[in-house]
């Protein structure tokens, strides 16, 4: 396991490697679309957004999440500020969700994800087909929620162990 | 009742306004910075629209760099496949050219047609002029399907500009950054195209179905009757958004929804170089007077119908020339058909002789054979005073008998 002694630079590398992961993220769609199975698609930086500002919110900056939803905007070729908004309603959901845990666990962050991505999907839809005019197909969607939500069990496994390490 | 109304209050609050540690903004700011960004993108002032730009070409340019290591492990994987099945793409492809080599020259002529007749219509001629443009951003995202392309403004290429794979269409520019373009792929739900479909000259609108074909929509009833597995599918031009006479893709049936996909030539997810062409257009009819006067007689009408006949007669000379070159080579290959043919003839000839030969040498050993045994029996002796003399006509039919036949 990963442990520091000094809260030096490799520390603080470390602990904004979240950060630096959801804008290379942002920036390459690491989606595994080129697999080019059909239907098949998920947004990583939504599990990232969600389990950072949920559990580890102190070295996850907002404004680096408002940052990389405008870049995602870009590369993806949708309306600026879209993906920025939904990434700022799922920091306001976890953080609505921290302050009404008492009791953390993970069933009900997983489920609780499920319902946040499904909004603001939805939300997402909304604005682009009722004020962009632009034509989605709403099964891409429904498919991309159900897989994101797979996938968030996945790597909530692997950045478990990152806070670990940050911990230690 | 009231308390956990408070509760919920307080939360929503605190979500919304409170700056956790480190946090240099509310989560309620960059709500509405948000909204208002969003605001401003549909709106089309100029400061926005270059702010737009700058942000693209940096985005871009970043996305570019970031998406090296994954396109070297995505490459490396589409080369090893390619490598699998290199020489029997190589056969494939030497026959196609030498296919494409012979239909090259009527094309020449339907296209120096087709630039006779635009200039009787338009009065205008257009020359067009394809740019090599490398695709710097192509993330294959299941809401839209766009590539990023490294040629801008700076290159002349403007929002519309068609954006080919060879000489097969694969989508518009629509918006033009630059150093840095974007381009609509037919796939894309928002693509729609007026085709015509040959050879039944059907005209159609074909939409990109989001994923890697499209859809034929909008043709009238009864029409879709004609489509075979072998229509073609091209540019029809209506709109003057794309140029027409573009190849784009073959019809394909989708049986289970009754409907009309139109596959791509192209593959969108192979795409690495485009071209984006450049249309130039140069009036015929209006130029300056002073400058009529001074160059009639290269302006003459008859001068002009003059270096048509003479591009048109180059084109039928080398046509000539073809034709001429293939013609030796088909003489060649008569010729050495029939040295082939020769040979082979005599190859059967002297294979029917060591048949014969085999024959006879069987007819021989079974004689022999038969000689053994029955030929005492045959041969003239003291004691057999009605035999035949040996090596006789008749001594060998006895002999074949097994002995005389009384």
């Amino acid at each position: 396991m990963v442990s520091f002694k000094t809260k030096g630079p490799f520390f603080k590398l470390y602990s904004w490697l979240p950060i630096i992961i959801l804008i290379v993220s942002v920036l390459n769609e690491f989606d595994f679309n080129y697999l080019n199975l059909k239907y098949f698609s998920f947004n990583f930086p939504f599990i990232l957004i969600f389990f950072f500002t949920l559990k580890e919110f102190k070295h996850f900056d907002y404004f680096f999440v408002f940052l990389a939803g405008l870049i995602n905007d870009t590369v993806v070729g949708l309306p600026l500020g879209i993906s920025s908004l939904s990434y700022i309603l799922i920091c306001i959901a976890t953080s609505y969700f921290r302050n009404i845990t008492i009791r953390p666990n993970p069933i009900k962050d997983w489920f609780y994800f499920l319902f946040v991505i499904s909004l603001i999907n939805s939300i997402n839809y909304s604005i682009l087909t009722l004020f962009f005019s632009f034509n989605l197909i709403l099964m891409n969607y429904l498919v991309n929620t159900f897989f994101t939500f797979l996938f968030y069990i996945i790597f909530v496994s692997i950045f478990k162990y990152y806070l670990k390490g940050l911990n230690d | 009742m009231a308390s956990s109304r408070d509760d919920f209050i307080i939360a929503i609050r605190s979500a919304f306004l409170k700056k956790s540690t480190q946090q240099k903004f509310s989560l309620l700011t960059l709500v509405f910075i948000s909204i208002f960004i969003i605001f401003l993108s549909s709106l089309d002032f100029k400061a926005i629209r270059y702010l737009k730009i700058a942000i693209n070409e940096l985005v871009y340019r970043s996305a570019f760099v970031v998406s090296i290591p994954e396109n070297f492990i995505k490459n490396t994987f589409i080369e090893v496949k390619d490598y699998s099945t290199f020489f029997s793409d190589y056969k494939r492809n030497k026959k196609e050219l030498n296919e494409l080599k012979s239909n090259n020259i009527s094309s020449e002529i339907i296209q120096f047609e087709n630039k006779e007749l635009k200039e009787l219509i338009n009065d205008y001629v257009s020359s067009s002029d394809k740019i090599l443009a490398k695709i710097i951003v192509d993330q294959d995202s299941p809401f839209l399907k766009s590539i990023i392309i490294n040629k801008g403004s700076k290159d002349n290429i403007k929002i519309g500009t068609n954006v080919y794979s060879q000489s097969y269409l694969v989508g518009r520019v629509i918006e033009v950054n630059y150093k840095t373009a974007r381009v609509l792929l037919l796939s894309d739900l928002n693509s729609n195209v007026p085709v015509s479909i040959a050879p039944q000259n059907i005209q159609a609108i074909i939409t990109g179905s989001g994923e890697k074909d499209a859809e034929v929509k909008y043709i009238k009833d009864g029409f879709a009757n004609k489509f075979n597995e072998k229509s073609i599918v091209y540019t029809s031009g209506t709109g003057g958004i794309f140029k027409s006479g573009i190849p784009i893709g073959t019809i394909k049936e989708d049986r289970d929804n009754n409907k009309f996909k139109v596959e791509f030539y192209s593959d969108f997810s192979q795409l690495k170089y485009v071209f984006a062409e450049i249309i130039t257009k140069t009036n015929v009819k209006n130029t300056e007077p002073e400058k009529l006067e001074n160059e009639s007689l290269v302006k003459n009408p008859i001068d002009v119908k003059l270096q048509i006949l003479e591009n048109e007669k180059k084109i039928i000379e080398d046509t000539n020339l073809k034709f001429k070159e293939e013609n030796e080579i088909l003489k060649s290959d008569i010729n050495n058909l029939n040295n082939e043919l020769g040979n082979l003839k005599n190859q059967i000839f002297s294979y029917k002789k060591e048949i014969e030969q085999f024959n006879l040498d069987t007819a021989e050993l079974e004689f022999l054979k038969m000689n053994l045994y029955y030929g005492h029996k045959c041969r003239r002796s003291f004691f057999n005073s009605k035999g035949f003399t040996v090596g006789s006509d008749e001594y060998k039919k006895c002999v074949m008998n097994k002995g005389r036949k009384n």
